[in-house]
């Protein structure tokens, strides 16, 4: 076993981490590899998408003084003095989220349930102790896809195809995607079948369990009489079942009444 | 010197100080407004703003100049009728344009940051003037387009709404798979971040050219990322085919003399044989 093994650590979500000059701490997370180097006057950030065939579950950190080779791109930032740890931060899509189970899910006439999605989130590379942001990196490739009635209404959505887990158990837990609980009530007389559905990621915020996983306040979506009258809430805390939570990203938008409408409005394409 | 000490010289300082400061005061407002909208709409929005601003107090500062130095509006309007005519007749041009500007106005068919297309002109509007609109072509020209134009020809709106479909004509051998190299085009979309999943891709047979059965195959991307969309695509489809040994023709040519006549003799020429290349072949024979 190497060296480079030896210092390997499970890498930790808003940990302040101390690097000395020269010094190179390289992470592997999602698909992403990153490398943040720190020089007398500078910040050095490299990153590379991996394409994988299976979905990693674990994020390892190394701190060493090897770099990647040079077709690894490259950012470069001032850094003021002192300041010499890095943080990262998670953040949630800047975009709304439309969730797509592999198998259409069918919600009977007044039934309600609890599905678990998950979605893509990107880490923010914070220095200093003011935590300035100096770049944010998706966690993997997020793929765009278009939620409207037609090509000229609606709006562009990250897209993401889930299993739509009913069972927590049975959820996945990556530190690169964050757990949504999504409450679906039918309230109507016929039953709903739930093909796709927009999660307005923008508008959650970001917590972190004492297992080191993300989650974001839930969501319910009331169906009265037809999908235009559904109604959407974002809870104000986490979910009991995630555990002692610490709040650590915040969301993008504040929720707004014009938004919340459009959001319910495109909630079921 | 009568001349001089007859005009009213406090009344005439008056109107110059009215007007400097009409501007002044016009200039202030419009950079506000700029300032306080450039966060809050669109840029189209912003100037149009500045603009009417800008105007309106200049031409309320002008009406209290004009008043100042003793001129009576009811005749400055007559005078401004008659003028107006007069000078309508003598440029029916610029006063076309300049109707034609309000009806674009109204009509909005694009605004300020829109990227258009007039007759062979692609550009970027960078300005909605009283006479003409001002373009930005990708290759950095500045074009000046009257309004009257605009009103007539087609335009084209590249980037009203937010996403867009690229068609992309690919041709393949006719000893190919249509059904393999259809499901080749789709799951490169399906890969390519650019392409939206929603509206689905599509590939179609479109013709069966004289070297190639023709296949448009179409998606959608966001209207910023046409460009990177269409090229990055298309470097994966070569790359992709290539791979997978699927066979891009190009038009064959073959030469046919009819069904009597000898075929054509092609002999390989070898190292050794040259050097008869060199001589001209009105020598040959000799």
């Amino acid at each position: 076993m190497g060296p480079e093994t030896e210092g390997r650590r499970d890498g930790v979500w808003a940990k302040p981490y101390s690097l000395a000059s020269g010094q190179t701490q390289s992470h592997q997370l999602g698909h992403v590899n990153l490398w943040v180097t720190l020089l007398d006057r500078e910040w050095q950030i490299r990153s590379e998408t991996l394409e994988v065939e299976t979905d990693p579950v674990s994020w390892s950190e190394t701190i060493g003084h090897t770099l990647p080779s040079k077709d690894v791109s490259l950012q470069r930032f001032i850094r003021s003095e002192g300041s010499d740890t890095v943080t990262f931060i998670p953040a949630v899509a800047s975009l709304p989220t439309v969730i797509r189970p592999y198998q259409p899910l069918t919600i009977p006439a007044g039934e309600q349930c609890v599905i678990y999605v998950g979605t893509l989130v990107w880490m923010q590379v914070c220095v200093g102790d003011g935590r300035t942001v100096l770049t944010e990196v998706p966690l993997a490739v997020p793929s765009l896809t278009w939620v409207g009635r037609n090509t000229m209404e609606g709006e562009l959505c990250y897209s993401s195809a889930s299993v739509a887990r009913l069972v927590l158990e049975a959820v996945p837990k990556r530190p690169w995607r964050a757990v949504t609980p999504v409450t679906i009530i039918n309230r109507r007389e016929e039953p709903l079948l739930l093909e796709r559905f927009s999660l307005p990621t923008p508008m959650l915020s970001l917590y972190l369990n004492e297992r080191g996983q993300l989650w974001t306040p839930g969501v319910t979506v009331e169906c009265e009489t037809d999908m235009n009258s559904a109604s959407l809430h974002v809870d104000q805390t986490v979910f009991a079942a995630a555990g002692k939570c610490q709040q650590v990203g915040l969301a993008r938008e504040k929720v707004s009444r014009g938004r919340f409408v459009r959001a319910f409005d495109r909630m079921f394409g | 010197m009568a001349v001089f000490t007859g005009v009213a010289w406090g009344q005439w300082v008056s109107s110059i100080f009215l007007m400097v400061l009409g501007l002044v005061l016009g200039s202030l407002a419009a950079r506000s407004v700029t300032r306080f909208m450039a966060q809050r709409s669109t840029r189209h929005h912003t100037v149009m703003l500045r603009r009417f601003v800008f105007y309106l107090i200049v031409v309320l500062f002008a009406i209290a100049a004009l008043r100042e130095a003793g001129f009576s509006l009811d005749i400055v309007l007559g005078a401004a009728g008659i003028l107006t005519v007069a000078i309508g007749f003598a440029s029916q041009t610029s006063a076309s344009n300049m109707i034609s500007g309000l009806f674009l106005l109204v009509e909005k068919p694009f605004e300020i940051g829109d990227f258009i297309e007039v007759d062979a002109t692609i550009g970027e509007v960078i300005g909605i003037d009283m006479l003409s609109v001002k373009l930005r072509t990708p290759d950095n020209l500045y074009v000046r387009i009257p309004n009257e134009t605009l009103i007539k020809t087609r335009v084209v709106n590249r980037s009203r709404f937010p996403i867009r479909r690229l068609d992309l004509t690919v041709g393949i051998a006719y000893a190919e798979d249509v059904e393999r190299v259809e499901a080749l085009l789709l799951g490169l979309a399906e890969k390519n971040p650019v392409c939206l999943e929603e509206p689905k891709p599509f590939v179609l047979v479109t013709a069966f050219g004289p070297s190639s059965v023709d296949l448009q195959f179409s998606f959608w991307v966001p209207k910023d990322k046409v460009l990177d969309g269409r090229s990055s695509i298309m470097v994966a489809i070569k790359k992709a085919l290539d791979r997978e040994g699927v066979e891009i023709p190009f038009p064959h040519t073959s030469i046919y003399a009819g069904s009597h006549s000898e075929p054509f003799r092609v002999q390989l020429l070898g190292p050794e044989t040259i050097t008869e290349k060199e001589i001209p072949d009105v020598d040959k024979d000799r």
